[in-house]
């Protein structure tokens, strides 16, 4: 028969990793035609990044992502970057980026200052123009600015900068101190059928409640908890890498190393919470790696409410939950006195 | 329009309006209506402000369409292929390797052993794992020969010709009895413990002694692969100038250039790695691996030399994520705060360190869970085996040792009858909550999460 469960999980995770400094720096150029190219030495690994970077970017000079082309990975061109790791991408790599496109738009606004008859301080960039704060009639456009800046003033507004967390070593002895810049969020929800005949556990829902700070594309926020959740119910449920004797690897295949298939997947349900972290770019975090932290306990803890039993290695298999169910009943008889 | 905008204008680029995104694109090679794929950039990527935006990513059309070049997609002329030979056993010296049979074989164009690597050995921590093995195997997926050859399937017959006498050494497999003293040593004389980390915060033996209730459970996960869709995979070209240049799957160019400067002995100068767009990495490919070899084939045959791992290699002769041994002590009282938490991690480093000393690191400082605690010991280890490396996976340790303090928490809701959801809201951090580190922590938003989840899910009390 057919058991419901339902079980909750929370977390926390660094943004960034703490065993020396990990800076990234950045290189922001803007065009004469009011786009803008930036360098950066980190590597798109599929999670979209350079798509959240290129917004970051875009932002800061107040122009569109569509006007930002983000160039990366390569040690002759790029700035050096500690890399696509450690969830650090959008927070300290999208640090060193707001802080070159900050300084390539300082560049534009010594140009356009005299343009406008005010001072740099009244200055705002926005809408892809340059315009007097609270008198946003009073603009040039950026291009016209960049150009201006380049071909007129022999200033082209060209920004670089860099970034590292702050943080504090640890004490040798107790381990105290500051070891992260900031940390992120998060809560899963699973609910799960389990099999009491058989131990097969199906996972049919989770609600994913994730802190990222700001959430500078909300979109591929949903992808990341989405794909965590995918690798959470595998590490849950199926995935195991099986040695034999002698130290050899048994399952070195998709055919005996089984993971989760879109069969597999529970519904999935994403909220973004509210949050703004004053150290990140536009008050950004990070998403990545949080995303498949609490989905395991989650579906473990939905398990034991569905059929009262704890599986404690993981992944739970059928044979696992089996075993503990079948372990409970025979505990449960032998108490019924004679 | 201003004095200085009219004196700009001569000035002016003669691109007054711009062709759009779409008649600027080349046109796929069927025509457009036959994609069942939206090809029109929706209106978010040309918002001014940008932050926020549901913004399109400009290489999705591309991966849609199938036309992403991955490293398996490029090829140059001449270009070789590599095949790496694998130990396939665990612990062994190696007696001798022959490879006269391959090199004599049509088609095959260079081979290469450790010996010939300049500096056989790199790691981000401890520069504990070799290229390829020279004298000690560590573990059954450690290369000990690569060929480059004329085709792949001349250089997988190659690696058949080549003989390896292995005197095989005993094995060290669980992390546990790698821990005493009387155990083989994995990377003799060191011992197998290789790193340590102690988080003590508060009097634990005090606060158990207070507590009304005590928890003790041990929870263990197991090793996982990161599976990524596309495999490691690399070329490297050694031109005439002895400038090399790789194109490589690695999420951390940076860190690789200065790996591959030392295992060849090169100048950075000479070295360029291009990062192409990867196919997954989920910190499976944050270091080097067969880079250096293709590098050494290349120069050996003046040609440039590609190696794709197989989905097998992906599994044995890549890094995984840890298996940890979790023992968790709890002291809670009758309401349900937790005032202590006793907790021992062993973490199975399998055969090098990799980055074991990051993950061990996350996983003891997270390990007592995101909730206030005034008594904290936390201790972890991570030991040598010869089994595949453990490194970083997606959450460094966290999902593991979340993986017991929320199961643990749920035992603890049940012995006291109290909701799972009011059991955490009752111990979890607010704003300004001390970790265990004493780190003032800020922007928490744990509490919101656990009521934003519980909202969407439903979530009825009942204890």
């Amino acid at each position: 028969m057919k058991r419901r469960g339902r079980g909750i999980a929370c977390m926390w995770y660094p943004i960034g990793f703490t065993v020396s400094a990990n800076p990234s720096a950045a290189t922001v150029k803007m065009n004469e035609d009011g786009t803008a190219t930036v360098l950066t030495g980190t590597v798109e690994t599929g999670q979209g990044s350079l798509t959240v970077l290129g917004q970051i970017a875009a932002e800061a000079l107040g122009i569109a992502t569509d006007d930002v082309h983000v160039v990366s990975a390569d040690t002759d061109t790029t700035p050096m970057d500690t890399g696509a790791i450690a969830s650090r991408t959008t927070y300290v790599t999208g640090n060193a980026i707001f802080l070159a496109a900050e300084a390539a738009k300082a560049i534009l606004f010594e140009a356009a200052a005299p343009m406008l008859d005010v001072k740099v301080s009244q200055l705002e960039a926005k809408d892809r123009k340059i315009q007097v704060k609270n008198y946003p009639q009073r603009n040039v456009s950026i291009g016209e600015v960049a150009l201006r800046a380049q071909a007129v003033l022999g200033t082209p507004a060209i920004g670089s900068a860099s970034w590292n967390p702050p943080t504090v070593a640890l004490d040798p002895e107790t381990g105290q101190g500051k070891p992260f810049a900031t940390y992120v969020y998060a809560t899963q929800i699973a609910e799960v059928d389990v099999d009491d005949e058989t131990g097969e556990v199906e996972v049919l829902r989770i609600a994913a409640a994730h802190d990222c700070g700001t959430a500078i594309n909300p979109m591929l926020v949903e992808g990341q908890v989405e794909g965590g959740i995918s690798m959470g119910v595998g590490m849950a449920l199926q995935e195991e890498m099986l040695f034999d004797a002698n130290g050899r690897h048994i399952n070195p295949n998709l055919t005996n190393y089984i993971m989760p298939t879109s069969l597999d997947m529970p519904e999935i349900t994403v909220d973004i919470v509210q949050g703004f972290d004053p150290t990140g770019p536009f008050g950004a975090k990070g998403v990545g790696e949080p995303t498949a932290v609490p989905t395991s306990a989650a579906i473990l803890n939905a398990i034991h409410d569905a059929v009262g039993v704890r599986v404690y290695s993981l992944p739970a298999t059928s044979e696992k939950v089996l075993t503990a169910i079948k372990a409970k009943r025979a505990a449960e008889q032998k108490q019924i006195p004679a | 329009m201003n004095e200085h905008s009219r004196v700009l204008e001569r000035d002016k680029l003669d691109i007054a309006e711009p062709l759009s995104d779409v008649e600027l694109r080349l046109p796929a090679v069927l025509p457009r209506e036959s994609y069942p794929i939206e090809t029109l950039t929706p209106d978010a990527r040309q918002q001014t402000r940008a932050v926020g935006q549901r913004v399109t990513r400009p290489d999705g059309r591309l991966h849609g369409l199938g036309q992403t070049k991955y490293i398996d997609d490029l090829s140059f002329p001449g270009m070789l292929y590599a095949r790496i030979k694998r130990a396939g056993i665990a612990s062994a010296r190696i007696k001798r390797i022959d490879t006269s049979a391959a090199e004599a074989m049509p088609g095959v164009m260079a081979v290469l052993t450790g010996k010939e690597i300049p500096v056989n050995s790199f790691g981000p921590s401890f520069q504990d794992q070799p290229v390829l093995v020279d004298d000690l195997v560590f573990h059954a997926g450690d290369g000990v020969a690569a060929v480059a050859a004329v085709t792949e399937q001349i250089a997988n017959e190659a690696l058949e010709k080549i003989v390896v006498e292995y005197e095989p050494l005993p094995a060290v497999l669980d992390p546990v009895a790698a821990m005493r003293e009387d155990s083989p040593k994995v990377h003799a004389p060191n011992s197998n413990i290789y790193a340590t980390k102690t988080i003590r915060k508060g009097d634990v033996e005090k606060g158990l002694a207070e507590s009304d209730h005590i928890f003790e459970d041990r929870f263990s996960t197991q090793m996982i692969e990161h599976v990524s869709l596309e495999p490691h995979a690399a070329i490297a070209d050694w031109d005439a100038n002895g400038r090399l240049t790789i194109w490589a799957t690695i999420g951390r160019i940076t860190l690789a250039r200065a790996d591959i400067a030392r295992t060849l002995k090169l100048p950075m100068s000479r070295i360029r790695i291009i990062g192409t767009i990867v196919g997954g990495n989920f910190g499976g490919k944050n270091e080097i691996s067969q880079e250096p070899a293709l590098a050494l084939l290349s120069k050996k045959t003046g040609r440039p030399v590609k190696g794709v791992f197989t989905r097998g290699e992906e599994f044995t002769s890549t890094t995984t994520r840890h298996p940890i041994i979790m023992d968790y002590k709890t002291g809670v009282t009758n309401k349900g705060r937790i005032l202590a938490r006793q907790i021992r991690l062993v973490l199975d480093g399998g055969a090098y360190c990799s980055w074991s000393e990051t993950t061990l690191g996350k996983a003891c400082i997270l390990a007592p869970g995101p909730y206030k605690i005034d008594n904290v010991l936390s201790e972890a280890f991570v030991v040598y085996t010869n089994k595949t490396m453990t490194g970083a996976m997606r959450g460094f340790g966290a999902p593991q040792v979340c993986f017991a303090y929320e199961s643990q928490m749920d035992d603890i809701a049940k012995k006291l009858g109290i909701d799972p959801l009011e059991i955490r809201l009752l111990n979890a951090f607010d704003e300004g909550s001390p970790s265990p580190t004493g780190q003032v922590l800020h922007s928490v938003v744990i509490k919101e999460s656990l009521r934003k989840a519980a909202d969407r899910f439903d979530w009825e009390p009942r204890s």
